[in-house]
């Protein structure tokens, strides 16, 4: 009880530095703006938003500032893709394509307006429980965390990259994988870690510093989602919106246990390594179908359905930020570009990073939440005009803004190569359904692999025992190996038996 | 003739003449920038936007702290100031850690191609962690007397300062660790306090906040003077051992550098605002509550005091086998 004052204090505190400051609504005006702007576009989504802005202001502006910014337009396009969804049939960015099932069903029945009123209330609402979650585990995830030494980091950072290959795949599990390997090798390029080896270099000085982040994050979601983007323009009818937008309080009311479920549900998944908000709102929607009693009616223009969507993948953001700030390892691919924003100001995420960046990145959290709500309610009708801009006028314009944001972390030209290398790559792995999600936490997190698997066993002198000694690191040993075999046919095979025998 | 070509001329004259204007002007007439090689956030790169901010105020114009990061050793930045011209608008933000950068194959040039300024640095010191059986240094080093290369021993990185420091105590103390790389000082000490490590070598403004929270416990300074930290006294190990003073201390130099090549006109008007600067109550102050030793060396003496530091960590490295270019070949004495 003690330990919770302590923590509401330290968020009081933090919460009332942040609301005096005129330049904090300065930020987060303009950040969520373009955030749900982002997101209502097709085709951009929000880990674009995320990484634009990390190139634009990362290391231009106090990191201070540089976090409303960033989480702001964070919260805006996790919700801002609900408005395409609904409108349009077209999900603004994958995290909101479980609200299209039964938002455009509604929006037809001439229901948009409630629709979108539920939406905003019940992305208000995921935002605020991923963050409480985000304020109540950081501490007692930092206390565990002391004991974290090498050999758990190493199991935990492989953990992340086989477990974003497995949920992120859209077909074969082993792409996913495929693609985190590469990822991983990719982290292996330039001085290694612990003798300051240069490795795969080729003598040239650009890659002794290895592949940067932010290029690396632009080039594979940037570049991909552009030219995919002017290959195949989705054209939707947009549905004449009818009602005003209002939330629906009876309904909120009513279905306050689904809400509260899904930011559970929501908030489960962002915490998980590597899995972002789209799988937030699948498994949420999933899990709604199956115990609602109004399961039948999911698809169809149900209420519920929208709302277990559209609370999870808001909640998933404060689930997502609980490992990065304490592990260092980002839960979903936009909090890998935060992580990029926090590397380009040399601070370490992690047991000892300053519990005030924590407290205030949990009060920009509640307050760009209000202010989504609030823009939500309010400039709606802005966003619909916006939505009707075609993806040849806005397209080339992000093209230019990315490449913009890229060079400009101050890496030189070569890192617009690298951008583009990667951007081209990370295209014919789209094409042929490779998902490129895995490819960027293996980038970030193969490095982090890499150290501590090497440090472990230097200090054990070479024994690998010491993956499996440790009770933390032998828990993660076993998941991992789970992990693994549970793609093995024959492991499957036989589970399944196994399975059969007991049904 | 046609108004093509007269434009031409008009242009090529006004640029003449703005061209021996600017000769004639005295310097600085325009705002300066300075590059600094290392992230923005850490300590090279608060300490250039403090001293910056400060010599701003004795100077006509402003001066500009951007970041040039990457390479190795910091080289992005360093050539990227090197292909700039000698004339002082362009100032390079540096530390101790950049003089590896040449044998590391990073560039080519020796460190007295730089007419440095040193604001200042932090002591080493070597902690280990609260729940240690360890209570002195003594204790330590004949525990690591008794069974040489097996107490893993935390510093950042292969040929960084504060491994030149455990390297220091080890030859002059007599013991052998076993060095266990980290990523930067931070790493170093959370490992320590989860017990991974059992001693840590870093700066006393990286530890300062550990110690006061107990979690990292003292030993010894690695300079020839004891401190106060956290109202109790941490001894120096130069009153330990004798004959350390053979290989310590060896300090951080932190500050920045104009090319030598730069006229004395530049090196004095930069001089000047210097001192002023490093004299000033914020320096003091900043110093005072970040556990910063303020040096205020420049010019020969901070050349001499880089130059020591380049032989000492140049040949430490290739001791290690991580060089590129043998130091020999660069100019770079033994030390």
């Amino acid at each position: 009880m003690e330990f919770l004052l302590t923590q509401l204090s330290g968020f009081g505190g933090a919460f009332l530095a942040l609301v005096v400051d005129p330049l904090t609504y300065i930020y987060l005006v303009v950040s969520v703006f373009l955030g749900i702007t982002f997101g209502a576009l097709p085709g951009l989504t929000a880990t674009l938003a995320v990484t634009i802005l990390t190139g634009f202001f990362g290391n231009k502006i106090p990191l201070d500032y540089s976090l409303i910014a960033l989480l702001g337009a964070y919260v805006g396009a996790i919700y801002g893709g609900s408005y395409p969804s609904i409108l349009l049939n077209i999900p603004g960015t994958a995290a909101s394509a479980a609200t299209a099932m039964d938002g455009y069903p509604l929006a037809k029945a001439g229901r948009g307006g409630e629709a979108l009123g539920l939406t905003t209330t019940a992305s208000f609402i995921g935002t605020l429980i991923g963050t409480l979650a985000l304020l109540v585990f950081v501490w007692l995830l930092l206390l565990l965390s002391k004991n974290i030494a090498s050999p758990e980091k190493a199991l935990l950072a492989l953990f992340g990259i086989l477990l974003s290959g497995t949920l992120m795949s859209e077909d074969l599990v082993i792409k996913g994988w495929i693609s985190g390997l590469i990822g991983l090798a990719m982290a292996m390029v330039g001085l290694d870690p612990l003798l300051s080896e240069p490795r795969y270099t080729f003598g040239w000085s650009y890659m002794l510093s290895g592949f940067q982040v932010v290029p690396v994050l632009m080039g594979a979601f940037a570049v991909p989602q552009i030219i995919e983007g002017m290959r195949h323009m989705e054209l939707g009818q947009m549905v004449q919106l009818k009602g005003r937008i209002l939330p629906n309080m009876a309904a909120i009311r009513r279905y306050l246990p689904t809400i509260a479920r899904s930011g559970v549900i929501g908030t489960g998944v962002g915490a998980l390594p590597g899995v972002g908000e789209d799988v937030a709102g699948w498994v949420s929607y999933g899990v709604g179908k199956t115990v609602s009693r109004e399961g039948d009616k999911f698809g169809k223009g149900s209420l519920e359905g929208l709302l277990s969507s559209e609370t999870a993948n808001n909640a998933c953001i404060g689930g997502a930020l609980i490992p990065l700030l304490v592990l260092g390892i980002p839960g979903s691919p936009p909090a890998a570009a935060l992580m990029g924003a926090f590397k380009i100001n040399n601070i370490i995420p992690g047991p000892t990073i300053d519990p005030a960046i924590i407290l205030r990145v949990v009060a920009i959290m509640v307050l760009a939440s209000v202010t989504m709500f609030i823009m939500g309610l309010f400039t709606a009708r802005i966003f619909m005009k916006i939505l009707r801009i075609p993806q040849v006028v806005f397209l080339p314009i992000v093209m230019v803004l990315t490449t913009i944001g890229s060079f400009s972390v101050g890496g030189g030209i070569n890192d617009l190569y690298l951008m583009l290398g990667v951007g081209f790559v990370a295209y014919f792995m789209n094409l042929m359904k490779y998902p490129i999600a895995p490819l960027v936490i293996g980038v970030i997190l193969g490095g982090l692999f890499d150290e501590t698997f090497r440090r472990s066993l230097l200090i054990s002198g070479g024994d690998l025992s010491v993956f499996g000694s440790r009770p933390v690191a032998a828990v993660l040993l076993a998941l991992n190996l789970a992990l693994i075999l549970s793609q093995v046919p024959t492991v499957k095979r036989a589970f399944g038996k196994l399975r059969g025998r007991f049904a | 003739m046609t108004s093509g070509a007269v434009k031409l001329i008009t242009a090529a004259v006004l640029a003449a003449g703005v061209g021996g204007a600017a000769a004639a002007q005295e310097y600085p007439f325009r705002d300066i920038t300075t590059a600094v090689v290392w992230g923005a956030g850490g300590g090279t790169d608060s300490i250039n936007r403090m001293i910056m901010a400060e010599m701003e105020k004795h100077l006509p114009v402003s001066i500009n702290v951007i970041n040039q990061t990457g390479g190795v050793a910091g080289s992005n930045g360093l050539v990227y100031v090197m292909n700039q011209p000698d004339d002082g608008y362009t100032l390079v933000g540096l530390s101790e850690s950049n003089v590896t950068a040449a044998v590391q194959g990073g560039w080519d040039k020796k460190f007295d191609y730089w007419y440095p300024f040193i604001v200042g640095g932090s002591p080493d010191l070597i902690s280990v962690p609260a729940d240690s059986p360890y209570n002195t240094l003594e204790e330590l080093v004949d525990a690591a007397k008794a069974e040489p290369g097996t107490i893993p021993a935390a510093a950042s990185g292969a040929g960084s300062i504060h491994h030149l420091n455990l390297l220091a105590i080890q030859n002059g103390a007599g013991a052998e660790f076993l060095f266990v790389p980290y990523q930067g000082s931070a790493p170093g000490q959370e490992a320590a306090i989860a017990g991974e490590v059992q001693l840590v070598v870093t700066s006393l403004a990286e530890q300062a906040a550990l110690i006061e929270g107990g979690q990292l416990k003292p030993l010894a300074m690695l300079t020839p003077d004891s401190a106060e930290i956290a109202g109790t006294t941490v001894p120096s190990a130069f009153d330990i051992y004798d004959g350390l003073d053979q290989y310590l201390p060896l300090m951080q130099a932190i500050g920045f550098a104009v090319h030598d090549s730069a006229s004395d006109e530049v090196k004095g008007v930069l001089g000047e605002a210097f001192e002023q600067a490093i004299a000033s109550d914020v320096v003091a102050e900043w110093a005072e509550t970040n556990n910063y030793t303020v040096s205020g060396a420049y010019g020969g003496e901070a050349q001499e005091i880089f130059s020591t530091l380049e032989s000492n960590f140049a040949y430490t490295l290739q001791e290690l086998g991580a060089t590129e270019v043998d130091p020999a070949s660069l100019g770079i004495e033994r030390p």
